[in-house]
């Protein structure tokens, strides 16, 4: 068994029942969107279990508008809003994991992301995005255009560094034992 | 009074006797932060049944408990707040550290865990186990009531110093 093969899930074979719908919506994104789509990988040829869209930083809000509220797209549910570091360049990737309630198919959109780059929020399209964006500034440190409250939302106000970041030492313990937040202002 | 009517006597020293009703009416505060609290639990209700021992009035505020058992596992976001608890509560006053997690961090040797709580607070008793077995956690209280009936936790210790301290002045 090749361990990187996933293993259909959730009710059996998505790439028979969504095979062809994501084909053309592919095709769709590409025509519609042109340069901005980077890459895209596909089940069955690549190892993955849904379709992956790379897409360009300045364009993903508009892409993910464009999922959310096109006929046949239907993208209306954002599953999962998460990050990736690999430690080269381009370092990370957000990942958008979407879903769509009335069809049942999802999707996965990344953005490659360097260094000290800032990617867009999507808060304008998902407000449920917030929590996630925070999450994803506390643990890899990449900032979000446009997030109204980007602070940390896991880890002490004071912590220094990104704990998720390969860099960040494994047993890279910071202890508080005085309770006072750094930033009280900051609380609401 | 003895069954033919004559006088009986208990002698003891004031101190004994005190830390006697001391030891056989501790006070817990839950502090359960995972699967042991439902060790814990089980421990308290009926198969078990820690009001044997006197341990059975379950409070939630820490001015009014002095055992604080210190239940699953403790991250270092908590750790200023299980600081906080253990210093509103008034002494005496008696740790247990209940399960792995809380006694030395357990598996989670990561930089989002604090490393047993005994870094942070004194512990009077620990109780081995991932979660531990009710058996053990009533060994634990016996011992810790054996320890307050001789003066040997923490707590009372640091009475003691203050005392002699303040006779010294």
């Amino acid at each position: 068994m090749d361990v990187r093969k996933p293993i259909p899930t959730n009710g059996g074979d998505w790439l028979t029942r969504f095979g062809d719908a994501w084909k053309g919506q592919l095709s769709t994104l590409k025509e519609k969107f042109g340069a901005a789509i980077e890459e895209t990988r596909f089940p069955g040829t690549d190892a993955t279990d849904v379709p992956i869209v790379y897409v360009k930083r300045e364009s993903i809000v508009e892409v993910l508008n464009f999922v959310k509220n096109e006929a046949g797209f239907e993208y209306g549910f954002l599953s999962d809003l998460t990050a990736i570091d690999w430690e080269e360049s381009p370092r990370f990737e957000v990942v958008y994991n979407l879903y769509s309630m009335s069809k049942h198919w999802r999707i996965r959109f990344k953005v490659r992301v360097n260094d000290g780059e800032e990617c867009p929020s999507a808060i304008a399209v998902w407000p449920g995005a917030n929590w996630a964006e925070r999450e994803v500034w506390d643990m890899f440190g990449i900032k979000f255009t446009g997030h109204p409250d980007l602070r940390r939302i896991l880890m002490d106000e004071r912590w220094i560094g990104h704990p998720l970041r390969k860099d960040y030492p494994l047993r890279g313990y910071q202890v508080f034992t005085n309770p006072e937040p750094a930033h009280p202002e900051l609380l609401d | 009074m003895g069954k033919d009517g004559s006088l009986g006597f208990l002698t003891t020293r004031l101190e004994d006797f005190v830390n006697w009703g001391r030891k056989n009416s501790m006070w817990p505060l839950p502090f359960g932060t995972s699967c042991c609290g439902i060790e814990m639990m089980a421990t308290l209700c009926s198969d078990y049944d820690m009001a044997r021992f006197g341990a059975e009035a379950i409070r939630f505020s820490p001015r009014q408990s002095d055992l604080l058992i210190v239940a699953g596992i403790i991250n270092l976001k908590m750790a200023p707040v299980l600081r906080t608890v253990y210093d509103q509560m008034s002494d005496p006053k008696w740790v247990m550290s209940f399960g792995a997690c809380a006694s030395s961090g357990g598996i989670f040797n990561v930089y989002s865990v604090l490393q047993g709580i005994d870094t942070m607070i004194p512990v009077d008793v620990y109780v081995p186990g991932c979660p531990p077995a009710p058996e053990g956690v009533i060994h634990a209280l016996m011992r810790l009531q054996e320890k307050i009936a001789v003066r040997d936790t923490h707590s009372q210790k640091r009475i003691e110093s203050l005392k002699k301290a303040a006779a010294q002045l």
